[in-house]
């Protein structure tokens, strides 16, 4: 490695720099705590996955380049040279970790992992070491924002051909609109993702809460925050923040995808809406009584698999419980504390690089199949895009013979009038 | 299959959810020489918005695409 790419490459590591990240990376006493945490040591047993061994390899090459403050600081070990063979390891470290921050909750100093990683990610970013399949994703996300007018019609005639399926799911009075679309002053804008099972449920049940809503242009993914690049994950959710703003909405309701409601709910910065996940809009129109759900739509025993990017890193947790007990009088918990419930193993870009990925998604979270297999459920209910691929994967892999559903489509199933 | 367009290599992206359909492509596009044509077929309404998106950001031309029923069609010509 030439001495202007590591020297840019610092300046990128430096950004990184807060007081938060210089704690993390002065403070792992290396007192093993965090071993058993990840998913893919508890289910593989190879060290390299232990969360202290990843952050091991950024810590050793600050030690090398930047000037460390903490008490504990000399029990970091080797300081690293940053050239290709620690690219290399960075990449292992950090694109073999879903950012499910199970280890932090271990770790007595809340070290967090993810935040290590993504120092990791961006020093790939700018040595063209990343996933580049997830920068031209983002990037296409980008040119959708930059170049919305070009892309309008296609749209339109996409949800078009929704329509009829919404219809089937809760009838309409005649003249309103199955999907809403660009509407100024809606109370809430709702972002899906590009696919119909994103779109349609969560219209059925917006008609039948009665909801003054609006779908976005956008999909809500962001790609930007999965490749670890911080001007593209400000990109695609700028493109959000500015159509909410346009519209003057006063809710913005995030799909079931994990990622995409963790950065836009702490990203977005100061803005002047609310922002929801769509479980919290589904459980507060049952609170209110604006839907009703049958308990005998579903046959057999659930159990609710939590996104970590939902619950343990963004709290929502008793939302999709207060779902599932207007759904089922057998509802399975797959672990008493939710904070520490497994990953599935396909957060952080792992499910969107496909198959690349599939083999080490699959040996990485044979323990996440245990727990599941042991609530002895039928239906392995989620609200997370990546995490209900992975489960399905997972499904299909151990013949786990669950039915994986997405729970804003259980409640669209379950609707009575 | 389009009359006009001679295509070198066919992908069947149906029943994919976002974002495979424009991962496939991507991957797909490699596979052919500069100026042949991949013909793509997904049922993800959302590859209408996707994929000219995907063909501008690659640099890649879309030279068709088709709606037939539950299936989209698209022409892609690999000018990148
Ligand atoms: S964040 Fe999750 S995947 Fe990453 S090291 Fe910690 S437990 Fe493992
Ligand atoms: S639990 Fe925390 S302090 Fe202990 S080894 Fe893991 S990261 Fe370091």
């Amino acid at each position: 490695m030439d001495q202007k790419t590591r020297d840019d490459l610092l300046t990128l590591f430096q950004s990184k720099l807060n007081e938060a990240m210089r704690f993390y990376l002065e403070t792992c006493t290396r007192c093993g705590t965090c071993t058993e945490a990840c998913h893919a040591y508890a289910s593989m047993g190879q060290v390299k996955y232990i969360a202290a061994y990843r952050h091991e390899i950024i810590r050793r090459i600050y030690k090398k380049y930047f000037k460390g403050r903490g008490k504990v600081w000399p029990s970091v070990g080797e300081a690293k040279e940053l050239n290709e063979m620690a690219l290399e390891e960075l990449y292992e470290a950090a694109w073999s970790c879903t950012g499910c921050r199970r280890c932090m909750v271990y770790c007595p100093f809340g070290v967090d992992t993810q935040m290590l990683m993504s120092i990791a990610k961006l020093l790939l970013v700018g040595a063209s070491a990343e996933p580049e399949i997830l920068t031209l994703l983002a990037d296409t996300s980008i040119e959708k924002g930059k170049s919305l007018e070009l892309y309008k019609e296609g749209f339109l005639a996409g949800l078009k051909r929704l329509e009829e399926e919404v219809v089937k799911g809760w009838q309409m009075e005649a003249g309103e609109t199955v999907i809403p679309v660009d509407v100024e002053g809606a109370d809430l804008l709702y972002v899906a993702l590009a696919g119909a099972h994103s779109i349609v449920p969560a219209a059925v049940v917006f008609n039948a809460a009665r909801e003054n809503w609006t779908l976005s242009f956008f999909e809500a993914v962001n790609f930007g925050a999965f490749v670890g690049d911080p001007t593209r994950t400000k990109l695609i959710l700028d493109r959000i923040i500015n159509e909410a703003t346009r519209l003057k909405v006063k809710e913005v309701c995030i799909c079931e995808c994990g990622t995409a409601y963790r950065v836009m709910q702490q990203l977005a910065g100061r803005r002047p809406f609310k922002v929801s996940s769509i479980t919290d809009v589904q459980a507060r129109y049952i609170r209110e009584g604006r839907i009703k759900l049958s308990r005998s739509t579903f046959k057999g025993s659930i159990t609710y698999h939590d996104p970590c990017q939902m619950a343990r890193n963004a709290g929502v947790i008793d939302a999709p419980r207060f779902i599932l007990r207007h759904l089922t009088d057998d509802f399975r918990e797959m672990t008493d504390d939710i904070r520490y419930n497994w990953c599935c193993g396909g957060g952080g870009g792992l499910v969107a690089l496909g198959e690349d990925t599939l083999d080490f998604r699959m040996k990485s979270s044979r323990i996440k199949t245990e727990q599941v297999q042991e609530t002895g459920a039928q239906i392995l209910a989620t609200a997370c895009e990546n995490c209900h691929t992975q489960l399905e994967n997972l499904n299909d892999h151990y013949k786990m013979g669950v039915k994986v559903r997405f729970l804003s489509s259980m409640v669209a199933d379950a609707l009575v009038a | 299959m389009s009359d006009e367009i001679k295509v070198d290599k066919h992908m069947d992206l149906k029943g994919l959810p976002c974002p495979m359909p424009v991962v496939k492509v991507s991957k797909g596009i490699k596979e052919v020489e500069l100026g042949q044509v991949i013909e793509a077929v997904t049922t993800d309404p959302g590859s209408l918005t996707d994929f000219p998106a995907w063909a501008r950001t690659s640099g890649n031309e879309i030279l068709k695409s088709e709606q037939d029923g539950e299936t989209i069609r698209f022409y892609i010509k690999r000018t990148a």
